[in-house]
């Protein structure tokens, strides 16, 4: 078909050393490597002078490196158009199937104070920020008209628990109402643990709902960011943890599928100790870590000067952390990183584990809508906590006045699914890395003031270039111990679910 | 007064110290008019921003604070933003036109996605007595109107069958 498609560029008539259309960038930390991805998003890793060589035609025919391009679709001359097409088509399948995941701020109090709090968080004697019954039901009305399949709940705030009587209010009428539907639903509840107990626990467990929590570091660490009055928040967090993962064991369930997801947000203390994190979480039991960069959202742009970092920091702790994390799983821990696990699942798999913010277009309105406790609703949850700073740029409507389809066809969706496709960003459309990256317009409209973004200067960008030098560097290193590690990192196992 | 602003180039940029303010020459046959519209534009959360003719192909952009005083340092930052980001505008345009096709095939699948079909409802509200869209390729134009026999009254040469 190829052939045909492009008949005057056959081996016979054209020169088959040429190369097809393809990106490539020099590893900062390996210098002597290029890391080149074609169109669909396969990949090489090749030697200084293979790549010259390959960039100037000059691969001879029966070469091994000849082959390996060829098998790559590397070559003009024989570049397999179906196949380069069905694989675009796979990384994109996402695209066109709505928004599956929907944040529900049901309060914003909170019985923390986090000093980065990308939330805008509320005392607890703010009641005038708890989410009305009408506005939760009302929510929940608009979830289900959702054009995806499957829907995702995620219970956000301020503190949910401060509103478990919400919380379960919601999850029953959710349930009550999709029995005409037939949708798919999941509950997830992102808590800091410090309200939860036994009885709640049991319900939790009983209605399926997923519990994630943050534990930023060691004790001194954790509880000097997030403040728990007359306790500590790390003591807290950790005794749920166990507890929680406790209880999933005794109903005999998989371990590796089912325990506390924790979050990490690296705040600059953390950035030496990256040893003393990983060993935590292992401690723990649990099996991913996500090492998240601080958010320019929130208490966080006011508290920058005590906890920002340049991002070359966050790139070597990356390194130092994950580095670690290899060595462990070598020696038998199951630890994965999961910023690592997405890269490495559209990298190795090239299949798209839509992360909704490491995607193009991003999920922004298509993918996910965040509703907040007065029933505004936005293309995401970072639009909300924009809102709270003073910016309703990512308002796009009121779960009591809007229409679905008005919601999701708004202006600023359509203006932040345009901004978020990278084959229209400087930069973006030249880097190697591109099948495998997303950036979402919020933050580029949050530090550049524009949703395009300049990627030279975003600290996001350098974020996601970092890490993917490391994986690449990783990939090209042949340590098949290594390899088997990182391959492992993109199995995606489903969680029919935990409570059968 | 306006004197040249230190750790920029004295060709293109002066500072008003007094005003609270910097500008910047920008020459058009580098920098489209649409680049300096969209490069500008991000700055109305931060400054007030003029554009002024400053002589053939040059547009002559002041930034100047809401607030007074203002530092060295800010007014040296926007400036040094605005150069950045007016190749971003100008590239990204080009970019743009190139892929336009797949940006905008993808935006369609995914809102059209999203939204899904209007229901009975919504097709009932739809106003349908509005003018036609515009369609300056002529796709809603039948085959005859389009490529067939022109009225003989208009002369010239026929085309079609």
């Amino acid at each position: 078909m190829s052939e045909r498609l492009f008949g005057a560029m056959t081996p016979e008539t054209f020169d088959a050393r040429q190369p097809a259309f393809f990106r490539f960038r020099q590893l900062p930390m390996a210098p002597d490597k290029v890391v080149l991805s074609n169109l669909e998003g396969r990949w090489l890793v090749l030697d200084r002078p293979d790549f010259l060589a390959f960039a100037q035609g000059q691969v001879s025919e029966g070469t091994p490196l000849f082959q390996k391009l060829r098998e790559r679709n590397f070559l003009r001359a024989y570049y397999d158009v179906p196949a380069a097409t069905e694989m675009v088509r796979a990384r994109h399948e996402f695209v066109g199937a709505g928004p599956n995941l929907h944040i529900l701020v049901l309060t914003l109090r909170c019985n923390t104070t986090c000093v980065y709090c990308h939330a805008s968080r509320a005392n607890m004697d703010q009641v005038d920020t708890d989410m009305t019954v009408e506005i939760a039901e009302k929510s929940v009305d608009f979830i289900l008209q959702s054009t995806n399949p499957a829907v995702t709940i995620e219970f956000q705030g301020g503190e949910p628990l401060v509103r478990f009587d919400l919380l379960q209010h919601v999850v029953r009428y959710a349930n009550e109402r999709n029995e005409a539907i037939g949708k798919e639903i999941d509950f997830t509840l992102v808590t800091n643990l410090s309200l939860m107990d036994e009885e709640k626990l049991d319900w939790l467990i009983e209605n399926r709902v997923q519990i994630c929590t943050s534990v930023d570091g060691p004790q001194d660490v954790h509880d000097k960011q997030r403040k728990l009055p007359k306790a500590s928040a790390h003591g807290e967090a950790v005794k749920w943890i166990g507890r929680i993962n406790e209880r999933y064991e005794e109903l005999g369930l998989d371990q590796t599928l089912y325990h506390v997801e924790a979050l990490v947000t690296t705040t600059r203390p953390i950035l030496d100790r990256w040893k003393e994190l990983v060993d935590l979480y292992v401690d723990l039991g649990c099996r991913a870590l996500f090492l998240r960069p601080l958010d320019p959202f929130g208490f966080a742009d006011k508290t920058k000067r005590l906890i920002e970092y340049p991002r070359a920091d966050y790139v070597t702790y990356y390194r130092n952390a994950v580095d670690y994390m290899i060595e462990l799983n070598k020696g038998g821990v199951e630890i994965l990183e999961r910023y690592a696990a997405i890269f490495l699942t559209k990298i190795l798999s090239g299949v798209d584990p839509n992360f909704l913010d490491i995607r193009q277009p991003s999920g922004a309105g298509i993918g996910q809508l965040a509703y907040s406790y007065d029933g505004k609703i936005f293309t995401c949850d970072e639009g909300r906590m924009l809102h709270e700073m003073g910016d309703d740029t990512f308002e796009i409507g009121h779960v009591m006045t809007s229409k679905y389809r008005d919601v999701v066809g708004h202006e600023a969706v359509r203006a932040v699914v345009i901004a978020s496709q990278l084959d229209g960003q400087p930069d973006c459309v030249h880097c190697p890395y591109q099948p495998y990256c997303g950036i979402p317009p919020v933050h580029s409209h949050r530090i550049q003031g524009t949703l395009l973004g300049r990627m030279r200067e975003s600290s996001l960008c350098a974020v996601h270039k970092g890490i993917q030098d490391y994986l690449f560097e990783k990939l090209a290193s042949g340590d098949e111990e290594t390899l088997r590690v990182l391959e492992k990192w993109t199995t995606i196992r489903p969680r029919d679910h935990f409570v059968q | 007064m306006s004197e040249p602003l230190e750790a920029t180039p004295h060709a293109f940029v002066r500072a008003d110290r007094e005003d609270g303010s910097v500008s910047f020459v920008v020459d058009e046959s580098v920098y489209p008019l649409e680049a300096i519209y969209g490069a500008t534009f991000t700055f109305l959360d931060r400054c007030f921003v003029f554009l002024g003719r400053e002589g053939e192909g040059q547009v002559r952009v002041v930034l100047s604070a809401k607030k007074l005083p203002i530092a060295d340092d800010e007014l040296r930052g926007w400036v040094g933003e605005l150069a950045n980001e007016l190749l971003a505008c100008a590239w990204r345009g080009r970019i743009l036109e190139q892929n336009r096709a797949t940006i905008e095939a993808v935006t369609s699948q995914a809102i059209g996605g999203a939204m899904g079909p209007p229901s009975l409802d919504e097709l009932e509200d739809f106003d349908f007595s509005e003018e036609p869209f515009e369609d300056p390729l002529g796709i809603a134009m039948s085959w005859e109107e389009k490529y067939g026999k022109k009225d003989k009254s208009q002369g010239g040469e026929t085309e079609g069958t």
